[in-house]
């Protein structure tokens, strides 16, 4: 009887339901990213986000436990193909020819830090969470500055800058936060070697790996030749093994990447140009990633958190805006480009998220203990990335529309 | 607008314009960097002149009016040093070479100035594919009549200055297998090769330049491309078929290669030029440009071939008079080492090879464009 019984019926469904759930929700997303991006303008990654955020399970969408383990990988190896080409662009000898950029980065990452975490006690919030807030606050996205550049197919010099000073403080917020939580170790449960080893070993044996690849992939490919067909699909396929090893084992994928691509650039290896954004390869795995950010955010914690994160968002947006207007004209900008790279340097999510996933195995469950950052999360992930489109695009460093 | 009357200048003095190219150093592309760049530059008293050009990825310098070869070049590496101290405090580098040799013309952005949109909407893709980098160099002449015989005497002449400056061989991404595939680009514009011959100023006022106008297609001397062409504003000749060197010692050797030259045509010491020498004019053209200095030209007079290196040298023996009371002795050296050596072309043609890539050979005209060892 119970055969026949049309209560079986969700219990077949579900199953089915879950393995089609991620494609399905891709393919709504890239819909409406390429709908958005035509109607409205719209970057697309602003309606991957979204699109992640209204289908993820806690609104009741079909995208169950995003957190769980293929997907979570997947979205670090997109973001580490992100990583990799933004460190590719980087270039170190920049500080050097021009300190004032280095200043520049020192301050609009120390300050935010600061300021947030001021924000952040004033909340009430305890300590060792406002400083892990602080910390990831000091951070841009690399992937939304990157995804944005290219799509605008911007150049010049508030687009060099955002990503550059997107890099360094991402490598700051990463180092601040590792040490945070080794911190965090030692005052807790964990002995001193639990705290230096999730801080300081886990930093240097993570640039260190990515440092690896950096001078053995090139080479590689250098013995194998035929760099313009090869290069893209090696260094995916290294990324896909450097992320998965660095993931196995606990280490910074974040970090891996990154020091990958700076190492590989000042190897002279010269990628060319049809392989930005790993051609269609990284456009699917960054719809991914959009998605799978938002999708593991609740709107009850969105909303109980609501006014501390637009707290948290101006102090962030003020502090990053007075660092690169202080120091424009004397690293050779006009203020005016000062202000847009500083707007420019907003978006946030991607990397605040996967940094946390990381900790997960350690029990610090930062996203239930600080109730602000689903919100910040949220908003930036969709609003970020629009101002940095309309920085880019005031400072004219975008193509006008008929250009293209 | 009638023409404006011509400015007599000092005879022989020389001004050189480089247009130079803006890239970004990690995929060494070109970069829309030229409004940063003025704006760093406005800053400080520069060195010379700089003004934007018809993309967003080039920028034009100029000297002052010159005289002496030694001069010349003291203020280029000057102009060169402010231009590098700039873009490495914007992350640009800089470099020369007569196109860039895989950037896609229709990525390219028109400078916002009113006189660069005309031109984009009247050529429509010719402006962007325009994205080439040549060497202007201005000669000097004490009246009008001057101009004309030195510009129609140096048609003979032509040829060697496309091979000894010759610096782009890849365009869009391939070897075009011409040593300068830029004057390709120039040739695809209605009012581009070489001017009338007319030998006595009020006619090409009165018959050629009044009558032009009067069809509409032209306003003024700044509409017509050819490879020389009178600036009576500046009181000059303006040489164009150089492609911009991949460095200034090069850019000043080439100024002073043509001043010796003028020097000798003014003193009349070669027969004044005559229509007829215009018939091997675009053959001659060709072979430079597709052969640099391995090609073979025909002399307009004698019919006999020869090829460019034999005619170089030849030329530089016959001029170096000239060049000892103009004190440049040192610019006919580094001529002759060009034609021993090879142009700037070959050496970019090395550099793929070893390298490997085209982007290898952007990287190598940026740290051509910054060698100081020669100081």
């Amino acid at each position: 009887m119970r055969r026949a019984s049309p209560s079986m019926m969700p219990n077949i469904a579900e199953p089915v339901l879950r393995d089609i759930a991620w494609p399905l929700a891709l393919a709504i997303a890239w819909i409406a990213g390429e709908l958005g991006h035509r109607w409205l303008r719209l970057p697309r990654i602003c309606s991957y986000g979204i699109v992640g955020f209204a289908l993820a399970a806690s609104q009741g969408g079909l995208l169950a436990a995003p957190a769980a383990k293929p997907i979570a990988l997947l979205a670090d190896v997109a973001f580490g193909l992100i990583l990799f080409e933004l460190g590719y662009r980087i270039n170190l000898g920049w500080l050097r020819t021009n300190p004032w950029l280095g200043v520049t980065s020192l301050v609009e990452a120390g300050a935010t830090f600061v300021a947030v975490f001021l924000v952040s006690r004033w909340f009430g919030m305890s300590l060792v969470p406002s400083l892990l807030l602080s910390a990831i606050a000091m951070s841009t996205s690399p992937a939304a500055v990157v995804r944005v550049a290219n799509e605008l197919r911007c150049s010049g010099q508030v687009t060099e800058r955002t990503l550059h000073l997107s890099a360094f403080n991402s490598v700051l917020a990463v180092v601040v936060f590792k040490f945070v939580v080794g911190y965090w170790v030692l005052a807790g449960s964990g002995g001193a070697f639990q705290a230096i080893w999730s801080s300081i070993v886990v930093l240097v044996v993570s640039a260190g790996l990515g440092a690896l690849f950096g001078v053995a992939v090139p080479g590689l490919l250098r013995m194998l030749g035929g760099l313009e067909r090869n290069a893209t699909v090696v260094f995916a396929l290294a990324v896909l093994l450097l992320t998965a090893v660095t993931y196995a084992f606990r280490f910074s994928p974040l970090l891996a990447a990154l020091a990958f691509g700076l190492v590989a650039r000042h190897r002279r290896l010269v990628l060319s140009q049809a392989q930005r954004n790993f051609g269609a390869l990284g456009d699917l795995l960054t719809l991914l990633l959009f998605v799978f950010v938002t999708a593991t955010l609740d709107w009850r914690q969105v909303v109980a958190g609501f006014p501390m994160a637009m707290a948290v968002i101006g102090a962030r947006m003020a502090t990053k805006v007075a660092g690169t207007v202080l120091f424009a004209r004397s690293s050779g900008i006009s203020w005016r480009k000062g202000l847009y790279t500083g707007m420019a340097l907003m978006p946030l999510s991607v990397f605040a998220i996967l940094l946390l996933e990381q900790t997960r195995h350690l029990g610090l469950a930062l996203m239930d203990d600080v109730a602000a950052l689903a919100g910040i999360v949220l908003v930036l992930e969709i609003l970020g990335p629009l101002v940095t489109h309309w920085a880019l695009v005031w400072a004219g460093e975008a193509p006008r529309k008929g250009e293209r | 607008m009638p023409l404006e009357p011509f400015k007599a200048s000092a005879a022989l003095t020389m001004g050189v314009e480089l247009e130079l190219q803006l890239v970004n150093p990690t995929d060494f592309d070109l970069s829309d960097s030229a409004n940063d760049m003025l704006h760093l530059l406005g800053r400080k008293p520069f060195p010379g002149d700089v003004k934007p050009e018809m993309t967003q990825s080039m920028i034009e310098v100029s000297t002052d009016v010159q005289l002496r070869y030694d001069e010349l070049l003291a203020q280029l590496r000057r102009i060169r040093n402010a231009l590098l101290e700039a873009g490495d405090r914007l992350n640009i580098a800089i470099c020369g070479g007569g196109t860039h040799p895989f950037q896609r013309w229709f990525h390219q952005r028109i400078f916002e100035k009113p006189r660069f949109q005309h031109l984009s909407t009247l050529y429509g893709y010719l402006a962007k594919q325009f994205t080439v980098f040549g060497q202007h160099v201005h000669i000097g002449c004490a009246s009008s009549d001057d101009a004309l015989v030195l510009l129609h005497g140096l048609n003979r002449y032509l040829p060697q200055f496309i091979a000894l400056s010759a610096s782009s061989p890849y365009s869009q991404g391939v070897d075009t297998l011409f040593d300068s595939a830029r004057l390709n680009s120039v040739f695809a514009f209605p009012l581009s090769g070489r001017a009338p011959f007319i030998l006595d100023w009020s006619e090409f006022e009165s018959e050629y330049f009044a009558k032009m106008e009067k069809t509409g297609v032209v306003t003024s001397m700044k509409d017509f491309y050819w490879d020389i062409r009178p600036k009576p504003e500046y009181g000059t000749i303006e040489l164009r078929v150089c492609d911009t060197p991949l460095n200034v010692e090069r850019a000043a050797a080439l100024a002073c290669y043509l001043q010796a030259l003028c020097r000798m045509l003014l003193a009349r010491r070669e027969p004044l030029p005559v229509e007829d020498d215009y018939l091997v004019y675009n053959y001659n053209r060709f072979q430079a440009c597709r052969f640099g200095l391995d090609g073979v030209i025909v002399h307009p007079r004698t019919a006999e071939a020869m090829s460019l290196r034999e005619d170089i040298l030849a030329t530089l023996r016959r001029i170096e008079l000239d060049a000892d009371v103009l004190r440049s002795r040192a610019a006919l050296d580094e001529i002759r080492r060009i034609v021993g050596e090879g142009n700037d072309a070959s050496f970019l043609r090395r550099e793929c090879e070893d390298e490997g890539s085209v982007q290898g050979v952007v990287e190598a005209a940026v740290r051509r464009f910054r060698e100081r060892s020669s100081e």
